[in-house]
């Protein structure tokens, strides 16, 4: 056996190994939930193919998703785990369409840290195999939202910048836009009705549906909603904050303590979210670790904490979380709590003959 | 072998302005065979193989290396593959053919005047309607790019092979992303362009292929025939 196969025997023998069920999602799935949770985005990269009557398919671009549907589609709500291991399919710059990613999906776990560490361990004992040091980023979607929701700021402007986490470029913009908002007196509005009416007549006059999409109203609110924030400042110290906190990057003890003064500082209670992490790191040993206060999955569906585990040259060998709000996206009637994590296989082969 | 095939517009007033735009530099094309030929030559240069194309064709064959130099719209460039601007170099715009590819929303949205409007009405637009922003365009990929710098994702494309700029009247998408010189026919059909919704300015450039062969001999040819046209080595 040349070590390449003993080391994915390894790997096999690990994804058996965690107690659960091993999926086997169909290589041809529907394309349509793929661009219904991740948007156009996500589906540029999809290798698509239509049907006889006009369907869209595409080959399996990961497993999380329709390993979480059947389990909603089952509908026991019974704490479940999945894993797998199999060729996945995805538009790249570089390397082969087709590659294989191994991973595991914890769902309606009791206990959603116990999960999460199961799901650490799991990669490291992946990463182990490939004889390669952890370095793992962490990121705190939890934290980040609870010090939204404390921070200093008019209501509306709170889902805007939460919007934004986890994309740099759209988050300095906005961050910009707000710092640099002119001192702009409040000027005299048309009322309500009368914004609707003439929303109305314009919508009318150039043929568009009152019903099939935006509706007047909705316009004429987000309009005066709008107004109104242009002159509803956030505070120059709540953006002060946020952009203190977005730049906290490093190891991750000092990184937590900074958020700590951060907190004292700004009369915020963060200890919870801050334990939460706290708690991980004890599991996670001797791994360098390293905390990203910016860092995020740009699909809202991710709560908790994030994490990626990089190889030498900062490539994402391992990445996941915690993420409560994708079964909910995906028609569950109530929460499930969800955690796992993608290896990618053909870059832990890579790191190991680099 | 040193020849270089040089790919123009095939019809329409972007074949005439073409051609005018050689002629005026010294390098007729002719087209012997007629308008129904696709093969012309290039007076004085019998190393020079002109084939007549339609412009998004060139656009596709210059990223693949098919052809060695082309005519054609700088938008057909970034459209036709991600890495299509990268495949080519943009030897110099012939300065006719203008058109910007843009941004533009229902007039009576008033509450959108810029792309971070559109931002905040995409991510929340699932929840109020029960399906994803819709927009109407042929330039699948610019749009996916420009989306994705601008950070956007909560939209689905419905592609548009033409009349775009009637898709929202229709009911068959909210917005478009559509090409346009005077703004007119948008406007005529109730759209505004946003205030920063310009993604690109297109117009007719000579353009190279970097991925085609390039043996030393055949280059000095180029360089040669780019100078004598006023336009920049690769």
């Amino acid at each position: 056996m040349t070590n390449a196969a003993m080391r994915r025997a390894q790997l096999e023998a690990l994804v058996e190994a965690q107690g659960g069920c091993r999926a086997t999602p169909p290589l041809l799935l529907p394309a349509d939930p793929y661009f219904d949770l991740a948007g156009e985005e996500f589906g540029r990269r999809l290798l698509l193919t239509t049907d006889s009557t006009g369907a869209e398919h595409c080959l399996r671009p990961e497993f999380t998703l329709p390993i979480t549907r059947d389990y909603i589609a089952d509908g026991t709500r019974q704490p479940a785990a999945f894993t797998y291991l199999g060729p996945i399919f995805r538009q790249r710059d570089t390397g082969p369409a087709e590659f294989d990613q191994a991973g595991i999906e914890l769902l309606a776990q009791p206990d959603g840290d116990v999960a999460l560490d199961q799901v650490f361990t799991f990669a490291r004992a992946a990463l182990s195999i490939y004889g390669l040091p952890a370095n793992i980023r962490l990121g705190g979607v939890g934290l980040f939202e609870a010090l939204l929701v404390q921070a200093d700021m008019p209501a509306a402007w709170r889902p805007r910048i939460r919007h934004r986490f986890g994309h740099p470029e759209a988050m300095e913009r906005l961050l910009s836009r707000l710092e640099a908002a002119p001192d702009a007196q409040r000027q005299e509005q048309p009322s309500r009705d009368v914004l609707i009416e003439d929303v109305t007549a314009r919508m009318v006059s150039t043929g568009l549906s009152l019903s099939e999409g935006r509706k007047p109203e909705e316009i004429a609110d987000r309009y005066l909603e709008q107004q109104a924030l242009d002159v509803a400042h956030v505070p120059a110290e709540t953006l002060k904050l946020l952009r203190d906190y977005l730049a906290i990057s490093g190891d991750v003890l000092s990184a937590l303590r900074q958020i700590e003064a951060l907190a004292e500082k700004h009369k915020l209670m963060l200890g919870a979210p801050i334990r939460a992490i706290r708690r991980h790191l004890d599991k996670l040993g001797e791994a360098r670790i390293t905390f990203d206060a910016a860092f995020s999955p740009r699909l809202d569906y991710y709560t908790g904490i994030v994490f990626e585990m990089t190889g030498r040259s900062g490539e994402v060998l391992a990445s996941g979380g915690q993420y409560d709000r994708l079964l909910e996206r995906l028609g569950a009637t109530a929460p499930i709590a969800a955690s796992g994590c993608a290896l990618w296989v053909d870059r832990l082969e890579a790191e190991v003959s680099a | 072998m040193s020849g270089i095939t040089l790919a123009v517009p095939s019809k329409g007033r972007l074949e005439e302005l073409t051609r005018q735009w050689f002629a005026e530099r010294g390098l007729s094309i002719s087209r012997p065979g007629g308008a129904r030929s696709y093969l012309g030559v290039m007076d004085g240069e019998p190393d020079v193989t002109v084939r007549f194309f339609p412009a998004s064709e060139i656009a596709r064959e210059l990223i693949r290396g098919n052809i060695d130099i082309g005519v054609t719209g700088r938008d057909l460039i970034h459209e036709t593959s991600e890495n299509g601007p990268s495949s080519v170099h943009f030897a110099r715009s012939l300065e006719f053919g203008h058109a910007d590819v843009v941004i533009a929303v229902p007039d009576a949205w008033i509450d959108v005047t810029h792309l971070h409007d559109l931002a905040d009405v995409a991510s929340d637009f699932r929840s109020r309607h029960k399906r994803w922003l819709r927009i109407a365009t042929k330039y699948i990929t610019i749009t996916r790019q420009h989306f994705a710098k601008a950070g956007i994702a909560e939209y689905r494309i419905v592609e548009s092979l033409g009349a775009t700029e009637a898709a929202p009247a229709s009911g068959v998408a909210d917005i478009v992303v559509d090409i346009t010189s005077t703004g007119s026919t948008l406007a005529a059909n109730g759209l505004r362009v946003l205030e920063d919704g310009v993604m690109l300015k297109s117009e007719a450039n000579l353009i190279v292929s970097r991925t085609a062969d390039w043996p030393a001999e055949k280059k000095a040819h180029l360089d040669d025939l780019l100078q004598r046209l006023g336009a920049t080595a690769t």
